[in-house]
């Protein structure tokens, strides 16, 4: 396989979310925090919904959406990790998804689509799992995301070393996420951006805890060696300060979707406008004033 | 792997509902004996573990292995 085509080791993903479904509530106040503003968007809306997926919620989500009231369906790549969204749950690849068209009335991934490597695939295959006017709703690490820690590794490394290799993920830019529901099919799609940023006394707590989520580096072209052993120990030390405590910034794209239905509101007929946009703009000639 | 006993956490059926194959994305049939659900269309058995179906084409078992 071409590593471009697959940016992510998704063995690894695996590996990193078995190892992390014994320590991911060290991070729950994080995935929560994320989860309750995502899942905010349900009170947006007046609809009632029956029956939910959810993926990779880490045993933060399902729970919040069975108190709902709403029956939930929990999926992981991790067995271990699905397991503890509580029944029913099922062990999946979210790049090819077990779930027969039309199955649920809402999707929520919470911080689980980043390490997938065909994202536009992964949307159009939960889009189909959607019924018609059913809503899709995922938070993202967007670009921004770690920004701090990606620029102090990048530069110890360069001057430990003189060369970088990809440290941390490569984010979708905000701007390109309501593109990409739009590519994948979804109706009246929004994507707005929410700023977490997370204060750490110790820096090589921000590391404990991205290991303890499972978020530790999957990219295909990591670097496998072990890095420098000055690596992480200069990076974290020049790591920007506040007050004594080091921000880190999440930078979440939270995506608001919707499958298809023809009840939506839906642009007018192309040639149905009975008003020249001529006569309101003008021509393109300098405007005259009208006295 | 292929000669897991039956567990004794029964599938819920509303998970036989609406998983199919996640390759072929043809129905599946359960196979309550070995606890495992099977996509003839791919040729693969994903077993059911503690209760979870695991769709993962790695830990799927080949039927011609049987």
């Amino acid at each position: 396989m071409e590593p471009m085509d697959t940016p992510f080791d998704r063995r690894a993903v695996r590996h990193h979310r078995d190892r992390a479904a014994a320590t991911t509530a060290d991070v729950a106040d994080i995935l929560r925090d994320a989860a309750e503003r995502l899942l905010d968007r349900l009170d947006d809306t007046t609809r009632r919904f029956t029956r939910a997926l959810d993926v990779g919620g880490r045993g933060i989500v399902a729970p919040r959406l069975r108190a709902r009231g709403i029956e939930t369906f929990a999926t992981d790549l991790s067995p271990a990790m699905a397991a503890r969204a509580g029944a029913p749950a099922i062990a999946a690849d979210e790049e090819f998804l077990p779930f027969a068209p039309a199955s649920f009335d809402l999707i929520v991934a919470n911080l689980s689509l980043h390490w997938v490597n065909d994202l536009p695939g992964a949307l159009i295959q939960l889009r189909l799992a959607l019924r018609p006017d059913g809503l899709f709703l995922a938070s993202l690490p967007a670009l921004g995301t770690l920004a701090e820690l990606r620029t102090a590794l990048t530069d110890a490394e360069a001057s430990l070393t003189g060369g970088a290799a990809p440290r941390v993920s490569p984010f979708p830019d905000l701007r390109d996420c309501a593109g990409l529901l739009q590519r994948a099919g979804f109706a009246l799609p929004v994507a707005d951006g929410e700023d977490i940023t997370l204060a750490y006394a110790n820096p090589f707590a921000l590391l404990r805890d991205l290991r303890a989520a499972g978020e530790t580096n999957a990219v295909a072209l990591r670097d496998r060696r072990p890095p420098p052993r000055a690596l992480f120990p200069v990076a974290l030390a020049s790591l920007p300060a506040r007050d004594g405590r080091h921000p880190v910034t999440l930078r979440l794209a939270m995506l608001t979707g919707w499958s298809p239905a023809p009840s939506q509101k839906q642009p007018a007929q192309r040639g149905s406008g009975q008003i020249s946009l001529t006569e309101i703009f003008g021509d393109g000639s300098p405007p005259i004033s009208n006295k | 792997m292929s000669d897991t006993p039956p567990r004794p956490v029964p599938v819920d059926p509303r998970l036989l509902e609406i998983l199919v194959c996640p390759l072929t994305r043809t129905a599946l049939e359960y196979d309550r004996v070995h606890d495992e659900l099977i996509s003839r269309a791919a040729g693969l058995a994903f077993p059911i573990r503690d209760g979870i179906p695991i769709m993962l084409a790695d830990e799927a078992r080949r039927l011609d292995d049987a």
